[in-house]
Formats: C-alpha cells, structure tokens, sequence
C-alpha cells in the first residue's frame, strides 16, 4: 500500500539545494513554510515509532539534524540577523526545564514502584524452603556448573551461568542437586535465599522499566503508572519472579532490550550521535542477552527486526537522505542488530564450554569427537589399518546410540536368536572381528578393501552378525529385516552372515581410507548379500527385554546417514606395536557451538510428551488454566496470573485493533472526526 | 497490492480538469474499443487455431495408452475402493470432503460398472477382475486436458500474446507429473480442473468490472463461487484458491470503498453482498450438498462406521455395534476398555510396592492396571452407591444414566475399586487406583458415569457409549497411557487418576455383560434405522476428517518434505512389473519445474526491485506493463505460493503430488515473467472500457496508455527454445511416465537424473 506515497510532491528547486548549514539561515529554515513545501509525513505506526514531540519540527528530518548539529546556545547570542531570539531563547530554555523537571518526576516515580516491587517480592522470600517446581532443573544446572561436569540442556547458557555464579559466590559448594519437588534446603545448607533474590531483583526491576518504557511511548504519566502496577501486581509474575526459574533474567532483558530500543527510535531526529549510538547498542547487547537466556528471545528479536525494516523503508522513501547516509544507517543497525547479538550469543556459549571441562550426564548428547573434548573421555591411540582378524569397536554416526553391540540374550520373538543392539557405553560386548567369508583363519597382514566382503563374529559369543527375513522387534514393516547373531562353536556360520563393506566417505586429508578400512577416517556401510539391505539403527529404544537399546536392523532401499558407521578403535595381533596411530581430531570452539546448537534444537522438538500441567496458547490469555508449582501440608505455590491483568490485558488487546479497523474505514471514507490520534 | 496500483499516479481531486473528466475522454475510449475489437478479430483466428491445436496436443498425450497398465497403480487402490463403496452404497470413511469421489463414482455408475472390486493391492489385474478401468481412467484424463485448455484460456484472457499463451498451455501439456497422475483413477485431475475453473471464472469477472451488476457480470462471479465450492468439495487444499480469491476480493473491496472512487456506501454494499453472496454462500451450499448426496448415497453400515459417534451409526443399516449393544443395569458384570489405547481395566491380589525406586511411596494397596487380553480378572460389578452390599431387587431392574454415581466391584478379588490422593506409580502428578475391602473408605469408591454425548444416548450401553469416570471425592478421571509398570507390575499398562478432566484420552468404553449375548438378544428385537439432522451428521464428520487428517501422520515410504519437491529430489513409484521391468515413477518435467522456480525467483527479484525505485521515486518499467506484471503476475505468485507453502506448516505426511496445483500455477506465472522477459510492451488495456449506466458513478479509470504487445523473431526464437526443452525432456521420461516400454538397467541408470530418485529394476 506504501506506493500511495511513493512520490512526495516536493518542489524540484527545494530537492535539489539542501538547506544551507549556517547560522544566520538557521532561523529562515524553522520558520515553518508553506505546508505544500514539507514532503509529507513518513507512514508511521504508533505501536513502535514514536510521534516526534513538536509537531514543528516534525515534517523534515534531515532539517532536524541540521537543528541539533548546532547547539542553540553558543550561537544565539551572536546572532545578528534581527529576530527575536530572546522570545526563542526563553521558549527553548522553558521547554528543556520542563523536559528536566518530567524526568525528575519520572525518577522519582519509578524508584518508588521499584522499591514497591522490591518488597512485593521479596515477601517471604525463604518461603517454601525446599525446591519448587522447575528449581529441580535451574537449580540443578546451578550445582552441575559448580561441580563442572558437562550437560545437556535445551535452552542457551546465560541464565542458568548468572544463577549458578550468585550461587558460587553465596557460597554453594554443588553437593546438593535439586533432584525432586520438595526436596528441603535448610539441612544441605544451600543458599537458596540469595539464588531466589537474584531472580527477585530481576524480577522486579521489569516494573520500572514497564514505567520508562510507555512513558518513552510518550503516553502519560498515569498510563505509565497503571502498566508498570499492573506488571508490579500480576501474581503470576509474583510467583514466578521470586524462584529460582530462567524467566525472572529473560523478562528483565526483554524488557530492558524493548526500552532501548524505544529510547533509540526516539533519538531518530538525532542519528549517529551519542545517545542514538548508546540505546542502539544497548538494544543489540539486550538482543544477545535476550537470545541467550531462552530461545524464545527470538520474539523481541523478530519484534526490533520487523520495527528496524520499517524505519530503514521509511528511510529510503525520503528523498533527503541520499544512498550514502541511507547505507550509513543500514550499516550501523546490521552491525549493532545481527552481528552484536550474535557474537554475545557465542560469547555465552563460550563461556559455558569454558565452564564445563569436565566428562558429565550431557555427553551422550554429543558426537564422539566433542566428547573427546571432555576431561574423563579421552581415547588411546589406536591403530589405523583394517585388516582381517581386527578386532574392532563399530560406531554408529547418525545417532548417538554408541558402538554395535550384543549380548547373551535373545529375542522374545521373530527368530529368538541372540540381541544385536547400539549401546552407548564402552564394553567388551562390543568387540567384533572381521574375517574373510570363506575362513578364520589369519597368517598374514591383509587389509580391508572398499566392496570387499566380509563376515563379523562377535567376540564374547562367537556368534556371527546375522540377518534374515524376520522383521525387526520394533520396526514391523515390510522393508526392515531382523538382525542377530548366530551360530554355535563349530559352526561355519551360513550365507546369510556375509556383509559387503562400502566405504562412502571418508577423511578427506587421508586418501587411502577412501579404498581401505581405516579406523576413524572410512565411513562405511554394511551391505547384506543374501537380503540386499543396509545395517541400520534409528532412534527407537527396545524395550525391557533389550534393557532399553537401541534397536538395529537391516533397511531395504535405505539412506545414508543412518546406515553409515565407522570403526572407532581396533586392535590386531600381528600388527606391530609401532603401528601407524590415530585418534579424533578434537573440534574448535565453533564445531562444538554448532554441534550444541543442533543438538538443543532437535532436543527442543523432541519435547512433545504431555505434562498434566501442560496448556495450549489460545489458553493463556484468558488464564484458564495454571501450575501447581508446589504443595505440602495444604499449603500451596500455585502458578497463576491475576485475572484482572490477565483478562483487561487482552480486552485492551481487541480493543486496539478494533479501534485500528475502525478508524482505517473512517479514513477510508473520508469522515471528518475529532480524533487528534494517528490515523495511518 | 495487486489493486490498488492499478489505480496509483491519481491525481488529487481538487484539480480541475481531472475532477470532471477522467483521463480517458467518451471519444477515447469509442476509439480504443473499436481498436480493441479490430485487433480482437485479428487475434481470434489465430487463437482458435492454436487452442484447438493445443487440445489435440493435450488429448494425444493423455489418452495414449490409457488401457496400460491394466492394473491397480498407486492410489488407485484407495479411489477405487471409495468408488466401489458408493456403487455398493456402503458407508466409509476418507479425509477428502466427497465431490471428486462422487464425480468418479457417478461415471463408473454411468457405465454400468457395478463396484463389486476392492481394489487391494497395487499391480493387481483389472482384466481378470472385470473392471471397466478405461472407462474410468478417461474422466480424469479428459479433465486433465480441459485443464490444459484452460491454462490457454487464462492466458488469453489475461492478454499475454499468443506465443505465450501457447507456450504456456504446452509446457502444462507436456509435463510428465500431471500427465502421469490425471491419467489415474485419482482426483487431483478433478481438483485442478475446478482450480483452474476458478481462476479462469474469476479473471472473467474482473475484466469486467466496468460493466458491473450487468449479466455476464453475475455469471462470472457466480461461476466464481460455484468453481470455489467444488474444488473445496474436492479437498480441503481447495481453502488455497478459496484464500486466493478472498485476498484478491478484499483488495479490490477495499479499494471501491475509497471515498475517492465516488461510490456511495449503498452502492459499496451492494458490491459487497454480491460477492458475499457468490464467494461464501454459494461455496458453502455446493459443499454441503456434496455432502448431502454423500449421505443420501451411503446408507448401509460399512467400514466407515468405527470412526462415527453411535447416534451416527445408529443411522445406518446392519450396524455392527448396534447389534452388540446393551443396556447396563446395576449388579451386572461388565468389562471396561479404554478407547485411545484399547486394554481392559484389571485388578489383582498383586499389591503396589511400598516403595518405588526413586523413594516415593505408595499406598501399598492391590493394583489397578490396564491388561490387552481381558481375563477373569477384567470383570466388573456396577453397586449402586449405598452402602449396603448385597444385592436389591429395587436396584436390579435400573439402567444406568448420564450422571448416575456407581462403585465398582472386582469381581475376582471381591475388592472394590478405589482413588486417593497418594501419587500414582509412574506421574507422581496422577492419583494413584487401587481397591479396598467391602465397606471401608465408601466416599472415596463413589464415581460418576459421564456419557460422551448424553443428550443422544441417556443410557449406558456396551459397545456403544463412551464414558468417563470422575471420582466423586477428588475430581479425577480414571485414565490410562501407554506406559507399563516394571516388573513388580507384570509389565502391564500404567492406570491412574487424571486431573484433566476434558481430556478426550478419558474415554472409556463398556464391552460385555457377562452372561449375556448381546447379538442374540439384539436380533430378536426388530431394529429401526434412526435418523439423525443432516447439519448434524456434517459437522460430525467435518470434525472427524479435520482430526484424521491431521493424526495422518504414520511415516511412509515414499513421502517427503514440501521444501523437496520444486527441485525434485525424489519422486514417487507408483507402479512396476517385473516380468517386463516396466515402470511408472512420478517425477515433473525437470526442465519446466526448474523454469518455474526461477520464474518464482525472477518474479520476486523484479517485483521487489521495482518497489524499492518507486520508493526512491524512479519509475523503472512502463506503466502498462507493470500493471499487468504486478496484477496479472502477482495473481498467479499468490496463487503459487498459497498453494505450496501451506503445506510447510502441515503436520500431516506429505507427497510428491501434492505439489501439482501449485506446478500449474508456476507454469502460469512462468508465462507472465517470459511475456516480461522476452515480448516487447504488452496489449492493454484488455478490459471492457465501456461503462454501463451503473459504473458511471465511479470517478476513476486505469489513466494507463494504450499499447499493444510486439513480438520479435528473438522473442518467438526463445520461447520455441524452452518449448523444445520441455518436449524432449518429456519424451526422455516418458517411459516412467506411460509404463512402457521397458527399460534395461542402463537405460534406467540413463534416467535417474538425480541420485535421490529411486528408481525400480536400477541394477
């Protein structure tokens, strides 16, 4: 719709001499001309842009910056041009006094409903004193960054690493680990007070940043009063706020992150100077805390981003700012908006990998080559040449089920031959040696070739990796095939233990593992001969029968990467010790930060189990439901927000964009009304 | 968008000369239209050449060898299983609303085919099981070329020039997805067909919106509507082009009720209603009715009947489950099932341990659990709720209502069943179930029996009436999940007290009576078929189409990801033989899906790069045709994109097919960018000037210049290039496409294009 005002009708004349930047010109260029002069107002939206505050100065703003590259002090007074700059002056000093007296005012109030706020949650603070509700997680990330044992959570780490230094700093030692609702903190001694406090005072601090924003809005000093009680009395914020939970930092960074960025848009007539570069930058900084305190940042990020897009459009569509300034101005958000928030998201990233040294309940998580970057986890070397006769531990890529894995016990149905499963833990079950498919017997060096064909016999049984047409226990469907070990001593195994090896990647700074087995480097798969399928594994878990293994199977018209695998460490008796060696080769900071962020996006879409608790969206904002939060002897924490919020929150809601659609009809039809607010 | 520049350069209203007399003199406008009707006569020779050239195109490609394969190929077996269903009149149960179903039925009917065959497996013979399938085959396939027709109409009547318009129309012709789909017994022929009605109806209706409320004026826009509602009796992605329509609707709405335009608010609303009417009544009617003759048809019970409530089936014939119900009475011992994960409710002298591993502890009372095969041990007995155990004649004789509060008996351990507020084995947030001795705890043994839908079936019954279970005492539903108890609990399912209340998951439902046989009773007594409101019946399945079709989410083998199919990265096989290793594998055209997805890039490229000059003030592309490459175009791009994206945001499984529509609509699209790429200006304007005497009050017009579109050689050299492209393209798949001939393994190789496609017989 914008294309209505694509074409300002501005005096040619006028485009082509910008106003000339002098003192004595000053005066000729405020003096307001005739109103067919001034381009027309740029499409604004009083949800995010802020109306300038004199509507003088408000139609041309590059003339604006010409009015405050100079300071009207230090020239009016050898101004010589005749004009009544005494009237100028007192109208200009009695405006900045009242601006200076507003703030004050301002100061004041809002340190009032802080201190109000304050006592409103710290009320009882101590109370319950055993763990509630989520502090069974957040507290327990606290103690695990204590003990610096890596893990695995879904959400980014600056939250949970402020929580867990104020709990450092109080003093917490870690032994306590928050393991179920109700657990008691007064006997482990825990300083559960000063975590909760942390969280309370940024808890709080959200009311008067409530205050400073609307008023930024430029709406009254009553509305601004009503919104910032209203964030002050929500019980739900209450209860929330006042425990140790990730929301208390993420709402104090949203809600510090929107300030700045409504302080920014109000130094629009000001660009690139102190104030505009300071709340522009404290809005990137805000957007980086934001993001990496929860995912959800990315709200307050798409909500600047969408805002940003609209001021750099309105931008382009004025004719005073040429393509120089216009990519000075898309420069400078780029870098305060993409790449500030992204390096501070890192940075935290950074820290926590920095904070987390050591082999912990997370590694499973992750791929073999970033725990090897854990103390407590590190392999030996390990030779690099297949042969047959190798014994060798076989790792699955695509899942982190761990090694190929079986054991003495058999299937409840299908064949009821022995188990094959993933498992993720190092265990001499995993052994497995190649041979030929016609002997055991090994004189001689002879290494494993790309199409080469072999059979693998599982150490401790002596039975051999087997498969056939059964289906698999778990995956019943016509493509999968049932896999096993089988055979007894003095069994020559059967034809249906023969498996192609197919190399189909490999390390690209070693080429010979692109036709040889190689340890580490050959990614292959296992193609069977008889059925023509692929050993795969996916994640499903057997069930107790299997002690909850993953489940290994044969796939007919499979895929890479769940059927690739690749030896992770071997041994051989006839080769020499001084052997060619290898190991993982451990990643960077940015392969770990990559890695981790996978994980926690697939972790994050995998949480789709219901919770007795659990509510949907269109719920929320007429609170229908809450959270028991914690409960003992009739005494209840109980998660819900204060009705008259909740409900006159989003009555407002409608009533805003009901009013939108009213007034863009009686615009539309051109009724005349008194309404003094922004039609467009 | 699309509107309201067609009107932009306005100039303001307080200007004399405009205020009067619009840019376009009475004289001017005599004069266009005289142009208009001699460039009109010249044209039309050639168009009728080309569209009748096109079609014979069209019916050659999708008639040849219709007859092969003579067997079930792909979805086949479900449309051809639907339409048996109709023919025999059994009642059954799809997601797609009925129309294309009952077009497919009515031709088989038509023929005298009788549905006798169940169409169950792919490659299974029509000639041994006598089914008339080429016949049947050729609705579909006529379709697809009247499709093709009307991709060339759209063409023409969007004015692009007759190069174009054939052009367009071939590389539909010839791309080798919707030759081999539409020649199936599938709908997406059927639904296409309507898509493009809609399209081609609507741009009708807009040219001639000068002649507005004139007759060919209401045709077009009820032909509009009616095009609406049968594609979205076809499948619900008939709410795409329903969504299409109504922004575009809405965009021109918004437009006439600018003050500027002159119209008076009765006449705006008059607008209004008439497309309120057209566009949403007219759509709703079709649909309904298409589901009116579904029922009318569909009137013996059939395997359609597991998925519909008991009033539902109570209306048809031979109802299954009407025959095993029966009413409960009080002392009667019954079995209970849960409906989401069908075990039965148990209970043994096997305690719950005392404490769980992670130190949590229970009542220690007999455990209450959900067992798959009902033993001895399921049986119930429904007490009144007195306190008196024995049994009373008073009681006996009493049915069970909506509301009645029972207990219930164990019959095996002589136990009654019970809930506290000790927290279950496996959610601590759940009440643990559990049974006492006879007269202990009764106010904690009371429960109510909450019927699914009481103001229908006040009873409880067996078999047929659903239920819930709320503890009298603590407000929780008996309720069980797919989780079992380790040992100690024999590994059997997981029951306990839900807070939820409204969870549809709560549903239980009674099965047997013990001692009695419900089928031999039921026959004895001489059922009556029930009927039940239309409106009712409608909204029922509505809702269960809308909650299967979101729960289809079992993976399959051939699905794949929305973001996959522009490009093509694998296709479907939707048949093969191996005796003659012949094939049809579903793939598009590689040359036309990749030119469209350019165009789709090439559209976005330009629209945008023109928005932003305009909003520096440089006007880059001449005004006619911008207007036509941003209204015309950007009609087609919204099309496509709401015709693919959607799917992004779909939980559902997903195919290769259901890109199609939005295939055809990026061959459209790819047409308006080639015109904009390769042919000199364009023929405007194209509408009807001539107002009528109720358009005179509008106080604007397009100001746009005339012009007429001028095709060069390079142009006309081009555009054969993409055509020979897409031909031989085609013609190298058409082995996959027809299923014959055969292919050897390096042919087959030859044509695996990309390594995802998995080709049959490829080694």
């Amino acid at each position: 719709m914008a294309s209505r005002f694509t074409k300002p009708s501005v005096n040619k004349n006028e485009y082509t001499h910008p106003p000339v930047m002098s003192p004595a010109s000053f005066f000729n260029n405020i003096v307001p001309r005739s109103s067919h002069a001034t381009p027309p107002p740029p499409y604004s939206d009083h949800i995010l842009s802020i109306p300038a505050a004199d509507a003088m100065y408000s139609s041309a703003t590059a003339r604006q910056e010409a009015v405050h590259r100079r300071r009207p002090m230090k020239w009016l007074a050898t101004d010589d041009d005749g004009l009544p700059h005494d009237k100028f002056y007192k109208a200009e000093h009695q405006r900045l006094q009242a601006k200076q007296q507003s703030r004050n005012r301002d100061w004041r109030i809002s340190m009032a409903l802080f201190v109000w706020a304050l006592f409103i949650r710290f009320w009882h603070i101590w109370e319950p004193a055993s763990v509630v509700f989520d502090e069974v997680h957040f507290g327990g990330f606290a103690s695990k960054y204590i003990r610096t044992r890596f893990f695995m959570d879904v959400h980014p780490p600056l939250a949970k690493m402020l929580i867990a230094l104020v709990a450092k700093l109080a003093g917490f030692d870690g032994h306590f680990n928050f393991k179920d609702i109700g657990d008691d903190y007064i006997e482990p001694g825990v300083p559960y007070i000063t975590m909760r406090s942390f969280c309370a005072l940024n808890g709080a601090l959200v009311v008067p940043l409530a205050y400073w924003t609307i008023r930024g809005c430029g709406h009254s000093v009553s509305a601004a009063i009503v919104a910032a009680l209203m964030v002050c009395y929500d019980n739900g914020l209450i209860a929330n706020n006042r425990l140790i939970l990730l929301d208390p930092p993420l709402l104090f960074f949203t809600a510090a992150t929107t300030l700045a960025w409504v302080n920014f848009q109000n130094q629009d007539q000001k660009p690139f100077r102190f104030w505009w570069w300071t709340w522009l930058m404290t809005t990137g900084l805000g957007l980086g805390f934001t993001l990496s305190c929860k995912w959800v940042g990315l709200f307050i990020i798409a909500t600047v981003g969408v805002s940003t897009i609209h001021g750099l459009w309105v931008l382009l569509g004025d004719p005073y700012v040429t393509w120089h300034r216009f990519s000075r101005h898309f420069a400078a958000r780029a870098l305060c908006l993409i790449v500030m928030p992204l390096t501070v998201y890192a940075l935290m990233f950074a820290i926590h990998f920095h904070c987390l040294p050591n082999s912990g309940e997370g590694d499973g998580f992750m791929s073999a080559e970033f725990q090897q970057t854990l103390a407590g986890h590190s392999m030996k070397d390990t030779p690099i040449d297949i042969a047959y006769g190798s014994k060798v531990y076989i790792r699955h890529i695509a899942t982190r089920g761990g090694y190929l894995h079986s054991h003495p016990h058999n299937y409840p149905w299908g064949s009821k031959q022995q188990q094959v499963t993933l498992y993720p833990h190092q265990d001499s079950n995993n052994w497995w040696t190649l041979y030929k498919d016609n002997t055991e017997k090994v004189d001689e060096i002879e290494y494993i070739r790309h199409g080469d064909i072999v059979r693998l016999k599982h150490d401790d049984t002596g039975k051999r990796l087997h498969t056939h047409n059964h289906r698999p226990p778990m995956s019943e469907l016509d493509y999968h095939s049932e896999v096993s070990a089988y055979g007894f001593p003095d069994f020559e195994g059967d034809a249906n233990d023969l498996w192609r090896v197919e190399i189909m990647d490999h390390d690209k700074h070693d080429p010979v593992s692109k036709d040889r087995l190689r340890t580490l480097h050959s990614k292959f798969r296992l193609v069977h001969m008889n059925e023509g399928c692929v050993l795969f594994s996916h994640n499903v878990k057997l069930p107790d029968w299997g002690y909850g293994q993953q489940e290994v199977t044969c796939m007919r018209n499979s895929k890479p990467p769940k059927t690739m695998w690749y030896v992770e460490s071997t041994t051989h008796e006839l080769l020499p010790p001084n052997a060619e060696k290898v190991n993982y080769r451990k990643p960077g900071f940015w392969a770990k930060f990559k890695e981790l962020n996978a994980v926690m996006w697939d972790t994050n879409q995998g949480l789709t189990q219901s919770h007795p608790y659990d509510s949907r969206p269109q719920d929320w904002p007429f609170l229908r439901r809450g959270i028991s939060f914690w409960g003992k002897d009739f005494r209840h924490v109980y998660l819900l927000g204060n009705p008259f919020v909740y409900w006159s929150t989003t009555l407002a809601i409608i009533f805003y964009f009901a009013t939108k659609l009213a007034l863009l009809f009686v615009d539309k039809r051109g009724y005349k009304t008194d309404f003094r607010g922004e039609l467009k | 968008m699309a509107d309201s520049s067609l009107r932009q350069r306005r100039q303001p209203l307080d200007t004399k000369e405009n205020a009067q007399q619009p840019a376009f003199s009475r004289n001017d406008i005599k004069k266009i239209t005289q142009l208009q009707k001699q460039h009109e006569l010249n044209e039309k020779n050639g168009h009728t050449i080309l569209f009748l050239a096109i079609t014979a195109l069209s019916t050659f490609v999708s008639f040849f060898k219709i007859w092969y394969p003579a067997e079930v190929v792909f979805d086949e077996v479900h449309f051809g299983k639907f339409l048996g269903y109709y023919l025999r009149r059994t009642y059954f149960f799809d997601v797609h609303p009925p129309l294309g179903k009952l077009l497919l039925a009515a031709v088989g009917y038509l023929i005298g085919y009788d549905g006798h065959y169940e169409f169950n497996d792919i490659g299974e013979s029509y000639e041994a099981n006598h089914v008339p399938y080429v016949a049947l085959r050729t609705f579909p396939a006529a379709l697809n070329v009247l499709s093709v027709s009307l991709v060339y109409s759209i063409m023409k009547q969007s004015g692009y020039a007759k190069s174009i318009c054939f052009l367009t129309a071939a590389l539909v012709c010839f791309d080798n997805a919707l030759v081999a789909q539409n020649r199936l017994i599938m709908l997406d022929s059927v639904m296409i067909f309507f898509i493009l009605i809609t399209v081609y109806s609507y741009i009708r209706f807009r040219k001639l919106r000068y002649q507005e409320f004139s007759t060919s004026w209401w045709l077009w826009l009820f032909a509009t509507g009616a095009g609406l509602g049968c594609t979205l009796s076809i499948k619900m992605v008939g709410l795409f082009v329903v969504t299409a329509i109504g922004i575009s609707v809405l965009v021109d709405l918004w437009a006439l009720l600018d003050i500027q335009r002159g119209l008076t608010m009765n006449h705006f609303t008059r607008h209004f209603y008439a497309r309120a009417v057209a566009l949403i009544v007219v759509p709703a009617m079709i649909y309904l009715t298409c589901f009116y003759i579904h029922f009318a048809i569909l009137i013996e019970s059939g395997p359609g009947d597991s998925f519909m409530s008991s009033q539902f089936k109570d209306t048809l014939k031979n109802s299954a489950t009407r025959m095993k119900a029966l009413d409960i009475h009080y002392y009667d011992n019954i079995t209970l099932s849960h409906r989401d994960t069908d075990v039965y409710l148990h209970s043994h002298s096997l305690v719950y341990p005392l404490r769980y591993e992670d130190g949590r502890i229970s009542s220690n009372g007999k455990q209450v659990v959900g067992i798959e095969e009902p033993d001895i041990n399921s049986w119930w007995q429904v007490l009144p709720a007195t306190e008196n155990e024995k049994a009373d004649d008073d009681w006996a004789s009493r049915t069970i209502r909506h509301d009645d509060v029972i207990r219930l008996k164990h019959i095996g351990t002589d136990w009654i069943l019970l809930t506290h507020d000790v927290a279950s084995p496996i959610l601590s947030t759940n009440e643990e179930f559990t049974t006492v001795a006879p007269g202990e705890r009764f106010n904690e043994t009371l429960f109510k029996v909450v019927l699914e839908d009481p103001n229908n079936m006040n009873t409880w019954q067996t078999g047929m009436t659903a239920f819930k279970l709320f503890h009298m005492d603590t407000k929780v539903a008996l309720w069980t999940h797919e989780q079992h108890l380790p040992e100690w609990g024999l590994g059997l399912q997981d029951v306990n007290g839900n807070k939820n209340l409204n969870e549809r998951s709560n549903f239980w439902v009674a099965q047997e009576i013990q001692g009695k046989n419900a089928t031999e009773i039921n026959l004895s007594v001489k059922q009556t078929v029930k009927t039940m409101p239309f409106l009712r019946k409608y909204l029922e399945l509505q809702g269960r189409i809308f909650s299967h079709n979101a729960g289809l989410t079992k993976p399959h083998p051939y699905q794949s990801a929305p973001i996959s199919w522009p490009v093509m990265l694998r296709g479907i096989s939707y048949w093969s033989k191996d005796e003659t290793r012949e094939q049809i594998y579903m793939t598009g055209n590689v040359v036309g899906w990749y030119l469209g997805l350019a165009s789709v890039a090439i559209y976005s490229g330009v629209f945008l790069a023109d928005l932003i000059s305009r909003h520096r003030g440089i006007e880059p592309i001449d005004g006619p045709v911008r207007q036509r490459f941003v209204n015309n175009g950007g009609f087609f791009f919204m099309l496509y994109l709401l015709h693919y994206l959607p799917f992004f945001v779909m939980g559902r499984v997903l195919f290769l097919h259901h890109y199609l529509p939005a295939a055809v609509c990026s061959y459209m699209l790819l047409g308006a960018v080639l015109q904009f790429m390769f042919v000199d200006g364009i023929t405007s304007p194209i509408s009807n000037l001539q107002r009528n005497a109720s358009a005179k009050i509008h106080r604007h017009t397009s100001v746009l210049d005339p012009m007429t579109a001028a095709p060069d050689r390079t142009s006309k050299i081009m555009l054969a290039i993409v055509l020979s492209c897409q031909v031989a393209m085609f013609l190298f798949l058409a082995p996959m496409t027809y299923g014959s001939p055969s292919m050897t393994v390096d042919q087959v190789l030859q044509h695996k294009i990309f390594s995802g496609w998995d080709l049959q017989f490829a080694k």
